[in-house]
């Protein structure tokens, strides 16, 4: 049997988030969709279905073959790579079935005889005539689809991913003046991972979780439930509320709330960030802050394409795609959804949406200096981090920088007229 | 569009967003060395012109343009263009 774990139609609604990275790849709890669902897995040969300008980046982060059209001459266990799947339950094989989430397909037994039957060479029409032909049932399983659906279940597979580990207790460099409240045994702190003095850990609603070669400076508090990935920071004085998880190598101050940083993302100075996603490689500015809940207490309505969208959340921050930055001061609004690569710099109360790779200044919409100039900032950030410049990365932000472009440029000229 | 009438057109333009009198900006005067334009007052340059002419300036060439006068001929070329 073959194993594909697949993006379906739905993956622009995960947007800004999943411009450049397929959507398993996004982060809930300690780590991504695609580690929880391979965690589940059963024995076979493994690949991935993505859209297709992602296909050589995804080859090239996964090593597994993508987009791969002998699988569908296999029998083939599909699953969705929306599934935060955290019971860590293994995925059985046997009779041939689709197994739904509502509408959509959460994972399919298919044999190869019927794989063939319904392939012809397109696969969002070949998971739609699985689902209408196999015989099918229906499980209730978290099958995200927007970014706030990730913030809203991050508290809980926080909570689940650490029982998973089954790891409690202090292999690392815990300073005698820091301090645990709560239950001791909801606390794992890594060998190579340091807590400096007058740090407190509170584990009284949710475990802490701190990975190898963190640190957490002096006069922060950490709240669980909490995951603090591999080489993480914890600015000095940072109030870490409950529900965040911190991808590797990020640096964190100030106050936050039921957030999730990918990876390699910075706020290191003040300013609240509370019910967010923040992609790879972004930068808040000094007090950049949010709004996670309006005045009038009512639910939240983003706009993503400019377009409103009804969260039904009460509690709804700010969705920014990769390699974005803030400046100092700047004020997101409830909601706020901001493409990837923005220059974003303070001017009042911001818009609720920004698209990819717009300029926002002095409260106006603005071209910037134009994509050269915006690769060699992220070339140049990323070189400081170690990371590797990949060309598949590079072809896929030259593909969305097209894709998008006519919807900023429409903004941009829109707001000449103001 | 008559070159002078451009010139006087862009000078405004440069006054308002550089905050400099208009009289003492020159067609060889330079954005940045000669009336201290910031990176970000580029941007905002560039966004000017393109409302006040009704053009659209490729961002990296428009950055290149590094003096009023040269500013002058970028854009006239853009004008004529759309004519």
């Amino acid at each position: 049997m073959k194993i594909l774990i697949y993006e379906d139609g739905k993956w622009p609604l995960m947007s800004p988030l999943s411009l450049i990275k397929p959507v398993f790849e996004l982060r809930c709890g300690f780590n991504s969709l695609f580690e929880k669902i391979v965690a589940s897995l059963p024995e076979g040969e493994k690949g991935l279905w993505v859209r297709s300008y992602l296909q050589k980046l995804a080859g090239k982060k996964y090593n597994l073959p993508v987009n791969d059209e002998s699988f569908l001459k296999s029998d083939l266990l599909l699953v969705n790579g929306r599934w935060l799947k955290t019971d860590g339950k293994p995925i059985l094989s046997g009779t041939e079935r689709v197994v739904k989430s509502g509408t959509d397909i959460l994972y399919a037994f298919i044999k190869k005889e019927t794989a063939g039957k319904f392939w012809n060479g397109d696969f969002e029409e070949f998971l739609q005539a699985i689902s209408g032909n196999v015989e099918s049932e229906e499980r209730k399983a978290a099958l995200l689809e927007y970014p706030w659906d990730i913030v809203r279940n991050n508290a809980a597979a926080l909570t689940e991913d650490f029982m998973r580990t089954g790891k409690s207790g202090i292999l690392g460099n815990f300073s005698a003046k820091a301090e645990i409240a709560g239950a001791a045994e909801s606390v794992f702190i890594s060998k190579k991972a340091r807590v400096h003095p007058f740090v407190v850990i509170d584990a009284s609603k949710g475990p802490v979780y701190v990975e190898e070669e963190a640190e957490i400076f002096p006069f922060s508090r950490i709240e669980g439930p909490c995951y603090i990935g591999r080489a993480s920071q914890i600015m000095p004085g940072a109030n870490i509320r409950e529900g965040n998880s911190f991808g590797p190598v990020c640096r964190i101050g100030g106050e936050v709330e039921t957030s999730v940083f990918h990876s390699y993302a910075n706020k290191y100075h003040d300013g609240f960030t509370g019910h967010s996603y923040i992609g790879e490689f972004v930068n808040l500015g000094a007090l950049t802050a949010n709004s996670d809940l309006q005045n009038n207490y009512a639910n939240v309505t983003v706009y993503p394409g400019g377009k409103p969208l009804a969260t039904g959340c009460l509690k709804v921050g700010a969705f920014i795609g990769d390699h974005t930055k803030t400046s100092i001061g700047v004020l997101l609004n409830t909601g706020t959804i901001a493409g990837m690569m923005c220059n974003i710099t303070a001017g009042g109360i911001s818009p609720k949406y920004f698209p990819s790779f717009i300029w926002y200044l002095n409260s106006r919409f603005m071209k910037g200096y134009g994509l050269e100039s915006m690769l060699d900032t992220a070339k140049t950030v990323m070189a400081r981090r170690k990371r590797e410049w990949l060309p598949e990365e590079e072809f896929a932000i030259r593909h969305v920088y097209e894709e998008t472009a006519p919807e900023r440029i429409s903004l941009i000229k829109r707001n000449r007229k103001r | 569009m008559e070159r002078a009438k451009l010139v006087e057109q862009v000078k405004k333009v440069v006054a308002e967003i550089l905050c400099v009198d208009t009289e003492e900006i020159r067609e060889e005067s330079r954005f940045v060395e000669d009336m201290g334009a910031q990176s970000i007052q580029s941007l905002e340059l560039v966004a000017a012109f393109e409302a006040e002419f009704d053009i659209e300036m490729e961002e990296d060439a428009a950055l290149k343009v590094k003096t009023v006068g040269t500013a002058v001929d970028f854009i006239q070329k853009h004008v004529e263009g759309k004519d």
